[in-house]
């Protein structure tokens, strides 16, 4: 195992609640990277932001039956060390409101998520 | 085995040492190295452990810093140091069959072996036969920790 500790990885999650298959791996993805020691943001926008509508990602279990949702794992990114972070043009396309975020997250406008694309080592979108 | 305790159905050896918040557990070797490995409870929290990656011999790392990662359809994170020092062994066997962290884990799925280089000090703050149990029964209790199962 390469020793990666300090590298940066932003995410970009533009998938949300209408389409919870596709919610969960970029988060898992995030988790893990930061397990191997590595700087990482999720950047959420477009349909992903309403996911970190409080209330909403504890409605997505991962499988039925598992007990793990949404929530559970943004909260293990959180624990883990990732940065959430929403883009704060999309948040006005979904009508919230910074109290309508669940804690942790940051909000970041465009020019932000540029600066942050140009000083990572790679950008995971999805 | 009396030298085993049991807490919600999860084995806590008495004999080891034990870092009760990041699951971990220190074996004292008599050639000077500590054996490190992830508790019952650790592997029961994550499931099934389908992949496994552990650091390379060589490399020092500071207590807490990650010795490994470890995957299952349900969680990933790493696993932390309890102690400092060098990697002096890891076992190749976690990284072919991950599940030997859950079948064995105080036994053939030990992760790696280190040289301590602050042993003396980072003891004081592991716990070890029936103060760990006791420790380890007010965690689960606090934080509602599933009883153990155990896959052959």
């Amino acid at each position: 195992m390469e020793d990666l500790e300090g590298k940066k990885i932003l995410v970009i999650q533009t998938h949300g609640v209408d389409t919870p298959t596709r919610t969960y791996s970029p988060v898992y993805y995030a988790i893990a990277a930061a397990a191997m020691e590595m700087d990482v943001m999720i950047w959420f926008t477009m349909n992903g932001t309403n996911q970190l509508r409080k209330g909403e990602a504890e409605k997505i279990e991962l499988k039925p039956g598992s007990g793990v949702t949404l929530k559970t794992l943004l909260d293990q990114a959180l624990d883990a060390g990732v940065k959430l972070s929403v883009c704060q043009q999309s948040m006005d396309l979904w009508d919230m409101k910074p109290e309508d975020l669940i804690d942790g997250v940051k909000i970041l406008g465009a020019t932000s998520i540029i600066d942050l694309a140009l000083d990572a080592d790679h950008v995971m979108y999805f | 085995m009396s030298d085993v305790g049991i807490v919600r159905g999860c084995k806590i050896p008495k004999d080891l040492y034990y870092s009760v918040d990041d699951h971990t557990w220190v074996r004292v070797n008599d050639d000077g190295t500590v054996t490190v490995g992830m508790t019952d409870v650790a592997q029961n929290l994550a499931g099934p452990v389908l992949h496994a990656k552990v650091k390379k011999v060589g490399l020092t790392r500071a207590k807490g810093k990650p010795i490994g990662t470890v995957e299952s359809a349900k969680w990933v994170g790493p696993i932390k140091t309890p102690v400092s020092g060098e990697i002096v062994e890891v076992n190749e066997k976690v990284t072919e069959d991950p599940q030997i962290l859950n079948r064995d884990p105080y036994g053939e799925g030990w992760v790696v072996k280190m040289k301590p280089t602050n042993w003396d000090e980072e003891v004081k703050e592991l716990v070890t036969g029936e103060e760990a149990i006791q420790k380890y029964l007010e965690k689960v209790e606090r934080e509602d920790i599933k009883a153990c199962e155990h896959i052959e």
